[in-house]
């Protein structure tokens, strides 16, 4: 295994300039990617320059001080815009209710309190609501990997024109608005009796993460060299065999970047759940827009549910950040 | 009992495809074959089969084409702004290196949040009398008076504010793609055109983009598809209004087939949607990708 | 992390995860699980947070007496009707009985079941008259009225009573200071109170119902005439749009996108002094609100045709696709028999003049006088009994409104909107 790792594609950020182009820039990227993931040789050019010129540049980055302190200001800036609309929900979060609705508007909370969360939480069908979207969510990537992961590794192993097709049916797929297929798909699932059912939603969320989780594995797939797979069979693997056991362990990461879009992708869908939900498996984005009541605008509740419901996905985010951002960067590329 | 490969290659791939033959390719035909009838919205009621007329209900209608321009223009402006922001934040984080990788990390949260929430969030700071974004330009002397700004209920403005929480949604997956583009420019490259005296400006537009093209060309059609598509963010924010300024083509569907209870006007209203995102779609990835093959 | 410690971690987590996501399939965690067949007593509502406060109490009572649970659907106002389309389109409804608004009752005439039965004498005699032709379509009663509702005026009792303010208004206007009875007074009173930072009044541009009561107050009736014909344009109608766009300087800003929730808001929290708002934000009004123990009710004011308000009940249905009928009438019943109970409720209504006649007079209730003498008021009436209303409102009447508050001609708008309704009605 050792050999095959340390072959020429993983090395270096020019094995841009000396790949042949296949598909975009995909394989470049992936080695990118593998470079990052195998302790960031990246930075190996960095130590060997002088240590009295450390902030000399690499290639795009800032040399000059005053440029960079100017750039740090910049970032701090563009960091705090961004990240304040979050923060307020927070802020507003932990109001009184009364609070929430302040004429002057304010940002920190008079008087901090739980009542929204309180208030949220136990409201009728709101835990039930988030057992439903957990339930979508992984049924729905499940869905997506065991269709895409084959699939994908169909159409990149062997070009097929059947394979081409499919990659242009799948785009065609990523088009069509959700508002267009949701009504037959609701139809269609009650007329086999599977109306407002978790399995419903996530067959309808499966088909929003399908194309891109198919497409994430390809350049996954592309990224490993057939070698594998090569020496597999000449050991005497079905080429299933050599499929599921050699190269799946070794795109696991790749699996695991696919699997987090796809419950992302469904974990935060609405259109759907508004459309195919009604009373046993809705899930919790429809509840947070029904807060918007003709007799009031409950703020604080809404702000309470929405904090709750994205703070845990946030800090996976974060903790797996790395996948996620080699991910998003083959997935954008491979489009 | 060794199948070919290339059987071996459509084995693997029936799952996915029947799946989406019949998830997908099943309702869109079930739709575009309802455009062609006159729906009862109750179940049961009448069905009658009225050809064309509702694709020239369609097209007569001021409600339709009025919302395929706004789609058009609100699209626009995502992307621009998405790309323009996304851009610089890439080379933010590029020129300030190794060292700004942790708030690199941190500038990714808005992907984990939810449409509807990040529209909710931004309808309670752009509503009028309560937002706060008014409050806090007033604060500053921006502004007059809080309210001068009619974000939400200005048919002139609303388009362009409901796309904001779009923009600030997306904008960090912009930035993670250009990014990633960027650190893959070899910097040699960079070193050289410096030394021949290029200034930022000449770097950024007749090395960087040129180099980044491919890149750039498949983030834009991927992400011009799904603002054209937006929806959750705009019907929490104004529900299309007012006066239907804020009406996308989503939003019309949506309304048409639920609301007026007509699915035969709704299905070929979407038909037509859906013809003409591919269109422009295979247009821009014929035009874009194309020449960018031959890097 | 080696690769095949990492595949095996996965592989358990999976499983894991694919089992107890399987296993619960079937039933989504939320509600009861339809057992289907067998004819249970458990009987899902679906309902508007208001309807939802209103309900409660019968449904407890319910169990008790007839032996039906109840399980509670609450959506808001526009996703409500948005699912009674969907649902009824696809002929798979997912609750027994429904809460409609009464302008939705001929969108679904066709969906739900005649309750004729459960309309009495006693019943029909104890039911606002309104109301009671209003459940009558096609000769069947297809809705039990569950509350009724009316705009009314609330207003600042501090601020009316205040000395100073009295003596000001009285030196300006030549008349005392008292809750508004005709359409200039409220004019003049929401001048007089708009100054340091606070508003006279609020100018809701984002829901048609209040200009609709003006009209009626106005001597016309709404959008249709009795034979169906347009007359959105008539004399009546631009006077109460004049009246209603002639507020707009003692509003708050931002007027077109101001729905019932914003200008309940801002009354609470004390920036307008006066509102038209329907009758039970008067109970709802929070304690630790700034304006909690200074609000008074009065009755709708007047125009030319005398007081008018425009009814807003709430109707009891039964779905033609639902499996439980049984079940559903017995609840629709208990919901009449324990009427009054919803008077107790958060919304605070009912539809029994009855109960109304109980509470009136008790603390806390000072709201239900006014809100009994709009119902009774010469001009109400209910609003156009026709399919297309939901539409009429959505793209034609707010539009319009926006447009007028935002400073448009009205009778131009007035002008294009009957030519808008006319083809939607051809």
């Amino acid at each position: 295994m050792r050999t095959v790792d340390s072959s020429p594609r993983g090395h270096a950020a020019d094995g841009a300039t000396n790949r042949p182009q296949q598909a975009g820039v995909v394989l470049p990227l992936a080695s990118a990617v593998q470079t990052e993931r195998r302790g960031e040789p990246l930075a190996a050019p960095a130590v060997r320059k002088p240590r009295r010129r450390r902030h000399h540049a690499e290639g795009l980055e800032a040399g000059k001080r005053s440029t960079r302190a100017l750039l740090w200001i910049l970032l701090a800036v563009a960091m705090v815009l961004y990240g304040f609309p979050f923060l307020y929900l927070l802020f507003t979060s932990f109001k009184t209710p009364i609070d929430t609705i302040a004429v002057p508007p304010t940002i920190l909370p008079k008087e901090w309190t739980l009542e929204n969360y309180a208030n949220a939480l136990g409201r009728n069908g709101v835990l039930a609501s988030f057992i439903n979207s957990a339930q979508t969510a992984v049924i729905s990537t499940l869905l997506s990997l065991v269709l895409a992961v084959p699939a994908a590794y169909g159409i990149t192993r062997y070009k097929t024109p059947s394979g081409r097709v499919f990659i242009m049916a799948a785009l065609v797929t990523r088009m069509v608005p959700p508002v267009a297929i949701g009504i037959p798909l609701a139809g269609m699932m009650s007329s086999v009796g599977l109306a407002d059912t978790p399995i419903a939603l996530s067959i309808a969320h499966t088909t929003i993460s399908l194309p891109l989780s198919i497409w994430l594995m390809s350049s996954f797939f592309e990224a490993v060299p057939r070698d594998l797979e090569e020496a597999a069979t000449v050991d005497g693997c079905s080429r299933l065999g050599a499929l599921w056991r050699v190269v799946i362990p070794v795109v696991s990461g790749g699996i695991a970047v696919t699997a987090i879009f796809a419950f992302l992708a469904s974990w935060n869908e609405f259109l759907f759940a508004l459309l195919m939900t009604a009373i046993r498996s809705q899930t919790t984005p429809v509840v947070i827009a029904n807060f918007q009541t003709q007799f009031g605008l409950d703020w604080g509740s809404m702000t309470a549910l929405a904090a709750v419901y994205s703070i845990p996905v946030i800090l996976l985010t974060l903790l797996l950040q790395r996948k996620i951002v080699a991910g998003m960067t083959l997935g954008a590329v491979k489009g | 009992m060794r199948i070919s490969d290339r059987r071996f290659a459509l084995f693997l791939m029936t799952p996915a495809a029947l799946f989406l033959a019949v998830f997908v390719a099943y309702p869109l035909f079930r739709l575009v074959a309802d455009s062609f009838f006159k729906i009862s919205p109750i179940a049961g009621g009448p069905r009658d089969f009225v050809g064309f007329e509702n694709y020239f209900r369609a097209f007569a209608s001021e409600a339709f084409m009025g919302a395929g321009w706004r789609t058009l223009a609100y699209t626009a402006v995502v992307v621009t702004l998405e790309f323009a922001l996304g851009l610089g934040m890439a080379l933010l984080f590029t020129t300030l290196g190794r060292k700004s990788q942790v708030w690199r990390t941190v500038f990714l949260y808005p992907l984990m949040i939810a449409p509807i929430v990040a529209g909710l969030l931004w309808k309670f700071l752009m509503i009028d009398n309560f937002g706060l974004i008014g409050t806090l330009l007033h604060q500053a002397g921006i502004l007059n008076d809080p309210n001068q700004i009619g974000w939400l209920s200005d048919p002139d403005i609303v388009l362009f504010s409901v796309a904001i929480p779009d923009i600030w949604l997306t904008t960090s997956f912009m930035c993670l793609v250009l990014f990633a583009g960027l650190q893959n420019i070899p910097g040699d490259l960079i070193e050289a055109a410096r030394l021949d005296g290029a200034r930022a400006p000449a770097l950024l537009f007749r090395i960087i983009l040129p180099l980044l093209r491919p890149v750039i060309a498949v983030a834009l059609v991927v992400r011009g598809i799904d603002a054209a598509r937006a929806f959750d963010t705009i019907l929490i924010q104004t529900n299309g209004g007012p006066q239907s300024a804020s009406e996308t083509m989503s939003l019309l569907i949506y309304r048409t087939m639920i609301r007026f209870g007509d699915p035969g006007l709704a299905s070929a209203m979407g038909t037509i949607y859906l013809l003409a995102m591919l269109g422009v779609a295979f247009f821009a990835v014929a035009t874009i990708w194309r020449p960018g093959k031959d890097n | 992390m080696s690769t095949r410690k990492t595949i095996s971690r996965f592989a358990v987590i999976g499983g894991i995860c694919t089992a107890v996501a399987l296993a619960a399939t079937g039933c989504g965690a939320g509600g009861p699980s339809s057992t289907g067949g067998a004819a249970n007593s458990t009987v899902n509502v679906l309902v508007e947070a208001g309807g939802h406060a209103e309900l409660t109490g019968v449904a407890e009572q319910c169990k008790k007496d007839a032996g039906v649970n109840v399980n509670f659907v609450e959506l808001p106002y526009d996703g409500m009707f948005n699912r009674l389309s969907s649902e009824f389109s696809s002929g798979n409804v997912s609750f027994d009985v429904a809460a409609l608004d009464s302008v939705w009752l001929p969108s679904f005439k066709d969906a739900v079941q005649p309750i004729d039965e459960l309309f009495t004498d006693e019943a029909k005699k104890d039911i606002f008259p309104a109301l009671v032709k209003e459940a009558n379509v096609d000769g069947h009663f297809i809705g039990m009225p569950a509350w009724t509702n009316a705009e009314i005026i609330l207003y600042r009792k501090d601020l009316f009573e205040d000395p100073k303010n009295k003596a000001d208004f009285k030196a300006k206007y030549g008349y005392e200071l008292a809750a508004p009875t005709t359409w200039k007074q409220y004019q003049d009173i929401s001048a007089f109170f708009t100054r340091d930072g606070m508003y006279g009044t609020d100018v809701k541009g984002a829901v048609e119902t209040e200009w609709l009561a003006h009209v009626l107050q106005a001597g016309s009736p709404m959008v249709l005439d009795a034979d169906g014909k347009v007359i959105v344009d008539n004399a009546a109608h631009k006077e109460a749009l004049d009246f209603y766009t002639s507020l707009v300087k003692s509003a708050p800003s931002g007027a077109a996108q101001v729905d019932w929730a914003a200008a309940q808001n801002l009354f609470n929290q004390g920036k307008t002094a006066m509102t038209r708002f329907w009758a039970h934000a008067y109970r709802q009004i929070p304690k630790d609100s700034p304006v909690a123990g200074k609000v008074g009710a009065a009755a709708m004011i007047g125009g030319s045709a005398g007081v008018a308000g425009v009814p807003g009940p709430w109707y009891l249905s039964v779905p033609k696709a639902t499996k439980n009928t049984e079940a559903a009438k017995k609840f629709v019943k208990c919901a009449y028999d324990y009427n009054s109970m919803g008077i107790e409720s958060s919304l605070g209504l009912a539809a029994r003049i009855s109960a109304f006649e109980k509470y009136q007079d008790k603390p806390g209730y000072e709201s239900f006088k006014p809100l009994i003498e709009t119902l009774n008021g010469k001009a109400t009436a209910t609003r156009p009994a026709t399919a297309k209303w939901q539409q009429i409102v959505d793209t034609v009447l707010i539009p319009t409104l926006q447009k007028a508050v935002a400073g448009g001609d009205s009778a131009a708008l007035l002008a294009d909107a009957k030519k808008q309704i006319e083809a939607l009605l051809k």
